[in-house]
C-alpha cells in the first residue's frame, strides 16, 4: 500500500508499509493539485476587480499614443509601487544597511592604498548586499502581487494587436484529451467579424485542434464553438490602434488565469485547456510585443528612484 | 516569536515555489516590485566585485610605484605606525595623584613601559595655540596663531584668529533671489604646514581627527577631520538656543539665545532659527517652525519638519537632522539635539547649536570632504562643531552640571568610534586623535574641587568626581589604544597641549591699563564692549582676548599712537616692569607672574600680529570675561562665579602638559614643538630648516 504525504502541496512524501523509506518528490500530484485548484479560484475571483480596475484605470490606453500612454502608466505605477514599498518594509534597518555599504565604499576610497582596508570593506559591502537582499524579501513578496495584476492587465493592451480586416489568424484550441481516447466532436461558428477560412485541424499527439479565421469587419466579438453539443466562446478582436486583446480564454490553471485575465476561464472538469488566437505581434520597440515589459520596468524604476528621496525612501 | 517565524519562513518558501513553478510568466515578476527590492542589492554586489577587483588588478602597480618613490623614508623608518593620542587640558600634577592612587593602571602601565613626563606647552598656554604649534613644529611667530581672537587693526574689534569666512564676492539678483557668484572664501589664518603633510610627501598616510585649528582642512595624503573653529550653521562658534515661557528678568547674556514662547494650552509653537538665507535680499534668516505638545510633567511631543518627536526630560534627544529650505531644489542640512529641561511651573526646552551635518556638510570640515561623511555612514551621525561642548549654556545656567557632563560623554563616545576605526585603518603611518572632554570638563568642575574658589560649595558633592572621573575614561581610551599598538613597530604617545589650573579671580588689563594712564575711555561709553569704548586718540596699549596686551601701533592700527620701533619697544618695556608681578592687594597675592615680550619669544615673518605682550598670570588669576571681550570696567580685579571655574591661559610655565609614551624618550625637558619633528625624525624624514622644535630621543623597543 502505498501513502502521499503531501505538504501544502509542493513536498510530498511517498512510503510503503514493507520498505518503510521516505521519497521527495518536488512535483507532486494530488495535494498540488488541490492547493492549484484553491489559488486558481482566488485568481479567478481576483480578476473580476482587478478587470474592473483595469478597464477603467488603463482606458486612457485606447485614446493615447502607445509611448505615451505606456510612459505614464510605468512613471505612476513607480511612483506607486515605491510609495507601497516604503511602508511595506523596514525602512530603519534599510537605512542603517545602506549606510554601512555607503561608508565602507568611501573607505575604499579614502584607504585605497591599504590592500587589507579595502578587503575588509568588500566583505563588509557584500554583507551589506546580503541583507539588504534578506530584508527585501517580504517587500518583494507583497509588491509582486500589484505589480502581477498591473502586468497581466497592461500584457492585455500592448502584448499583441487586434487582427486587421483581411488580415488572418490561427485559432488553437487545447483538450483535456488522453491519447487513445476518441476526440470529442468540435466545430467552430462564423461569426460577424471574421470567417473561418481552413480547419479544423485535429493534432492528436497534442491534443490540440486549429482553425484558421479572416478577419472581414471591425469590432469586438466571439467565435463560438460547439464540441458535443455544448456551446463554448471565445472573444475576438479586430481593429486598427488599442484595445484589449485577450490572447487566450485560459484553463484551470492558476498562472493562465493570472496572465489572461479578461476572459472566464474554462473549469477543472471541462474538456478544454484553453482557446488562443494567434494575434499579430505589435511592432515598436517602446509598447510593442514583449518590449513594453523591459519600457515598463526600465521607466518605473527611473521614476521611482527619481522620487526616493522626495518620498523619502531609503 | 518562533511560531511567527517559522510561519512566515513557510509563506516565503511557499511563494518562492509558486513563483518558480510558472517559469512563464516570470517576466510578469520584473518590474518596479522586483526593482526596488533586488536591484539594489544586486547593484550594491556588482559594484563591490568590480571595486574588488580593480582594487586587486591595481594594487600591486599602485603598491610598486609607492614603494619606488618612497623606499627612501621607508628604509630609514624606524617604525611602522606612529599614534598620538591626545587628551586636551591633561594636567601632569592631577594624573600623577590619581596614578598613585591606582586610578589611571593603563597610563601607569604606558608609564612603566615607557616614559612619563612632563610636556613643554607654548607661549600663551593657549589650545589653538598650542595645537598649532604642536602640529607645524614652530613657534606661533612662524604658525601666526597667538590666541583663540585677535583683533581687527582696522576696527580694533574681535575677530577669530584661525580662520576667515567670507561669502561670494558677487551676486546676481533674479527676482527675489540673488544668487551668489564664485565660491564663499574660507581662508585658514594658520602658517606654516602640518607635519602630517611633510609625512605625506614622503608617502606616507596620516589619519587627523580633531586636532584643533585644522579648519578649513588642507589637501595631504590622509584623512583629516578639522575641529576648533569649525563654526555652526549661523556661522558663529556655538549659539545655543533656549525656549522657555519664564519672563527673562536678567538682560545681559554672553552667550546663546533665549527665546520667550507662550503656552497655549499644551501646545507651544515657536522656530528653529538657521543660517541667513544666502540666495535672499539681506540676508533673511532661515527657519524650521516646531510645535511642542506637553504630554505629561515629563515629557512632550515635537513635530519638527514633519516629524514627531519624543522628548523626556533632562534626556538627550538622539541627534535631529534639519533640512532649512534655502530656494526651491536648495537646502541646508544641520543637526541638533534637544534637551527638554522643564514642563512646569515654566517649559524649558534647550536646543544644542545647530552643527554642520557631517554627512552633508555645506562647507568642507574633512579632507577628503567625503571623510566626514564617511565618519557619519560609519558611526551615525556626530558633534562637527569646533567647541562641541557647550561651555555657554553652562555658564548661562541654563545646562545644569550633569547636563552638560551627559553632552561630553557624549561627544566623546563619538570620538572614541572615530578613533578606534582609524587604529583599524591605518597599519602603517600616522594616527592623532585630540579628545577635548578633559579639557572641557576641567574648566566647568574645577570650583567642585578647588576649596580657595569663590563658588566652592562645601557641601554639594555632586561634580566632585566629574574630573576624576574623565580622567579615568580617557584612562580606558588609553587601555584600548595600548592594545591596538601592542607591537614592536608601533609607538603610542599620550599628550595633552597644557595642563590646568584655578580660575578664581580675573584680571581686567584694560582697566589697569587705564589706571596708568595708557588707555583712555570715553565718557559715558564705559559699557560698551569690543574697545567701542576706547578713545584711540589718547590710548597706547589696550587689551581683548585672553593672552595679552597690544600697543596702539601707528601704521598698524588704524588709529595707532605709538612709534613703530625704539617707541614701541620702550613702551613694551615699560609696561612689561609695570605689569610683572602685579598684587591682587585684597587677597595678598601676585596675579602676574611673568610678561612675555613678543619680539623676545617669538620669532618668525608673523610675530608682529602678535599682541605685543603675553601676561603670564599667576595660578588662580586669568584675564577676566570683562577683558576677554573688550570691555573696560571699573575694577582690576573681578571674582570668577561662573561655572567656567578652570583655566590654563595662565603663564604657560605652570601649566605643562604630559607625555606618555610606549617607548623611553632620553630628554628631561620635551616641549610640545619637538613631537612633530620626532614623528618626523622616526619616521625616517629629515627635518625641514623652518622647524622650531628637535627631535626627542625615542629608544627602541627592548
Amino acid at each position: 500500500m502505498i501513502w502521499r504525504v503531501s505538504i501544502f502541496g509542493f513536498k510530498t512524501f511517498e512510503t510503503n508499509e514493507t520498505q518503510c523509506n521516505l521519497t521527495l518528490y518536488v512535483k507532486s500530484s494530488i495535494g498540488q493539485d488541490n492547493l492549484m485548484g484553491v489559488i486558481a479560484k482566488i485568481m479567478a475571483w481576483v480578476n473580476i476587480p482587478s478587470n474592473i480596475f483595469g478597464k477603467l484605470l488603463l482606458a486612457p490606453v485606447g485614446v493615447l499614443q502607445g509611448w505615451f500612454s505606456i510612459t505614464i502608466i510605468s512613471a505612476v505605477a513607480g511612483v506607486a509601487l515605491l510609495a507601497v514599498f516604503k511602508y511595506i518594509s523596514d525602512q530603519e534597518t534599510r537605512g542603517k544597511i545602506w549606510d554601512s555599504i555607503h561608508a565602507h565604499m568611501l573607505s575604499l576610497r579614502l584607504f585605497k592604498d591599504s590592500l587589507s582596508v579595502t578587503m575588509r570593506a568588500e566583505a563588509q559591502i557584500f554583507k551589506g548586499a546580503f541583507f539588504l537582499l534578506v530584508y527585501s524579501i517580504i517587500p518583494l513578496l507583497v509588491i509582486i502581487i500589484p505589480v502581477t495584476l498591473l502586468l497581466a492587465q497592461m500584457g492585455q493592451w500592448y502584448q499583441v494587436r487586434p487582427l486587421n480586416v483581411g488580415e488572418q489568424a490561427i485559432v488553437i484550441m487545447k483538450l483535456n484529451h488522453h491519447m487513445g481516447e476518441p476526440f470529442p466532436e468540435v466545430s467552430l461558428d462564423a461569426a460577424p467579424a471574421a470567417e473561418v477560412t481552413a480547419g479544423p485541424v485535429r493534432v492528436l499527439s497534442k491534443g490540440e485542434i486549429y482553425w484558421k479565421i479572416r478577419a472581414i469587419e471591425n469590432g469586438k466579438d466571439r467565435l463560438f464553438f460547439n464540441i458535443d453539443n455544448k456551446k463554448v466562446e471565445k472573444a475576438l478582436s479586430v481593429g486598427d490602434g488599442f484595445s484589449r486583446v485577450s490572447v487566450e480564454r485560459p484553463g484551470w490553471n492558476w498562472t493562465d488565469i493570472l496572465m489572461y485575465p479578461l476572459e472566464k476561464p474554462f473549469g477543472a472538469d471541462s474538456m478544454i485547456t484553453s482557446i488562443a488566437i494567434d494575434y499579430p505581434d505589435r511592432e515598436s520597440k517602446i509598447c510593442g510585443t514583449n518590449w513594453w515589459v523591459f519600457y515598463f520596468f526600465i521607466v518605473s524604476m527611473i521614476f521611482a528612484v527619481t522620487f526616493m528621496p522626495v518620498l523619502k525612501v531609503r | 516569536m518562533f511560531l511567527v517565524l517559522k510561519t512566515r519562513l513557510l509563506f516565503v518558501l511557499l511563494t518562492i515555489s509558486l513563483v518558480l513553478s510558472s517559469p512563464g510568466t516570470a517576466q510578469a515578476y520584473i518590474g518596479p516590485g522586483a526593482g526596488f527590492a533586488v536591484m539594489g542589492s544586486f547593484l550594491v554586489m556588482f559594484t563591490a566585485i568590480l571595486s574588488a577587483l580593480m582594487a586587486l588588478l591595481t594594487w600591486p602597480i599602485r603598491y610598486i610605484i609607492r614603494t619606488i618613490r618612497n623606499r627612501k623614508a621607508l628604509s630609514k623608518s624606524r617604525v611602522k605606525k606612529v599614534v598620538i593620542l591626545g587628551l586636551d587640558g591633561l594636567d601632569p600634577s592631577i594624573a600623577e595623584t590619581f596614578m598613585a592612587e591606582g586610578k589611571l593602571p593603563n597610563l601607569s602601565k604606558l608609564n612603566e613601559q615607557g616614559c612619563f613626563k612632563k610636556l613643554g606647552t607654548s607661549i600663551p598656554s593657549i589650545s589653538p595655540v598650542a595645537w598649532s604649534t604642536f602640529q607645524t613644529g614652530t613657534n606661533p611667530g612662524k604658525h601666526n596663531i597667538f590666541d583663540f581672537m585677535t583683533r581687527s587693526p582696522k576696527s580694533y574689534s574681535p575677530i577669530l584668529s584661525s580662520v576667515e569666512i567670507k561669502g561670494s564676492p558677487r551676486t546676481i539678483n533674479l527676482g527675489k533671489y540673488r544668487l551668489p557668484v564664485g565660491r564663499a572664501v574660507i581662508k585658514l589664518l594658520r602658517k606654516s604646514r602640518p607635519f602630517w603633510k611633510i609625512l605625506g610627501e614622503h608617502g606616507i598616510f596620516s589619519n587627523i581627527i580633531r586636532v584643533p585649528i585644522t579648519f578649513p582642512p588642507e589637501k595631504f595624503n590622509g584623512v583629516q577631520l578639522s575641529a576648533m573653529c569649525v563654526p555652526d550653521l549661523r556661522g558663529t562658534q556655538g549659539m545655543f538656543s533656549f525656549y522657555t515661557t519664564k519672563i527673562d528678568e536678567t538682560s545681559e547674556h554672553t552667550g546663546g539665545e533665549r527665546f520667550q514662547v507662550v503656552q497655549d494650552g499644551d501646545t507651544i509653537h515657536s522656530e528653529l532659527i538657521g543660517p541667513p538665507n544666502p540666495f535672499k535680499e539681506n540676508g533673511q534668516v532661515l527657519k524650521i517652525p516646531f510645535e511642542i505638545t506637553i504630554t505629561d510633567m515629563s515629557s512632550a511631543s515635537m513635530r519638527l519638519n514633519g516629524k514627531l518627536y519624543r522628548l523626556d526630560k533632562d534626556v538627550y534627544t538622539d541627534w535631529i537632522r534639519l533640512k532649512f529650505k534655502a530656494a526651491p531644489g536648495i537646502n541646508v542640512h544641520g543637526i541638533c539635539r534637544f534637551l527638554l529641561l522643564g514642563v512646569s511651573p515654566e517649559f524649558e526646552l534647550y536646543v544644542t547649536p545647530i552643527n554642520i551635518d557631517p554627512a552633508k556638510p555645506v562647507m568642507p570640515i574633512s579632507h577628503p570632504r567625503v571623510y566626514a561623511t564617511y565618519l557619519a555612514k560609519l558611526n551615525g551621525t556626530y558633534a562637527t562643531l569646533g567647541l562641541a561642548e557647550d561651555t555657554w549654556a553652562l555658564n548661562e545656567k541654563v545646562l545644569k552640571d550633569d547636563d552638560f557632563l551627559t553632552q561630553c560623554i557624549q561627544i566623546d563616545k563619538e570620538r572614541e568610534k572615530m578613533f578606534l576605526d582609524a587604529l583599524d585603518k591605518v597599519r602603517q603611518g600616522l594616527c592623532v586623535c585630540v579628545f577635548d572632554g578633559t579639557d572641557r570638563v576641567q574648566h566647568a568642575f574645577w570650583r567642585h574641587i578647588d576649596k580657595k574658589h569663590p563658588v566652592y560649595d562645601k557641601d554639594k558633592l555632586e561634580g566632585r568626581d566629574a574630573i576624576e572621573e574623565v580622567y579615568q575614561r580617557m584612562d580606558q581610551l588609553v587601555g584600548e589604544a595600548m592594545v591596538r599598538c601592542n607591537d614592536r613597530d608601533s609607538v603610542l604617545m599620550v599628550i595633552s597641549d597644557h595642563g590646568f589650573a584655578s580660575f578664581r579671580y580675573g584680571v581686567d588689563l584694560n582697566r589697569w591699563l587705564e589706571e596708568q594712564g595708557y588707555l583712555k575711555v570715553m565718557d559715558g561709553k564705559r559699557p560698551e564692549k569690543h574697545l567701542a569704548a576706547v578713545d584711540w586718540s589718547q590710548t597706547s596699549a589696550f587689551a581683548i582676548g585672553l593672552a595679552g596686551i597690544y600697543l596702539n601701533i601707528k601704521g598698524r592700527e588704524a588709529q595707532g599712537i605709538v612709534s613703530p620701533g625704539e617707541e614701541a619697544d620702550k613702551l613694551r618695556r615699560e609696561i612689561a616692569e609695570k605689569l610683572e608681578g602685579l598684587t591682587d592687594t585684597e587677597r595678598g597675592e601676585t596675579a602676574v607672574v611673568n610678561v612675555y615680550n613678543a619680539m623676545d619669544v617669538y620669532k618668525g615673518p608673523y610675530k608682529e600680529n602678535a599682541p605685543d605682550l603675553i601676561v603670564g598670570y599667576n595660578r588662580g588669576y586669568r584675564a577676566s570675561w570683562e577683558n576677554a571681550i573688550g570691555l573696560v570696567t571699573e575694577a582690576v580685579f573681578h571674582t570668577n562665579r561662573r561655572a567656567w571655574s578652570g583655566d590654563h591661559c595662565i603663564d604657560p610655565a605652570l601649566v605643562p602638559g604630559v607625555l606618555f609614551c610606549n617607548r623611553h624618550i632620553e630628554d628631561d625637558n620635551p616641549r610640545l614643538i619637538d613631537l612633530g619633528p620626532t614623528v618626523l625624525d622616526m619616521f625616517g624624514i629629515g627635518l625641514p630648516g623652518y622647524m622650531d622644535g628637535k627631535a626627542l630621543a625615542v629608544a627602541e623597543p627592548d
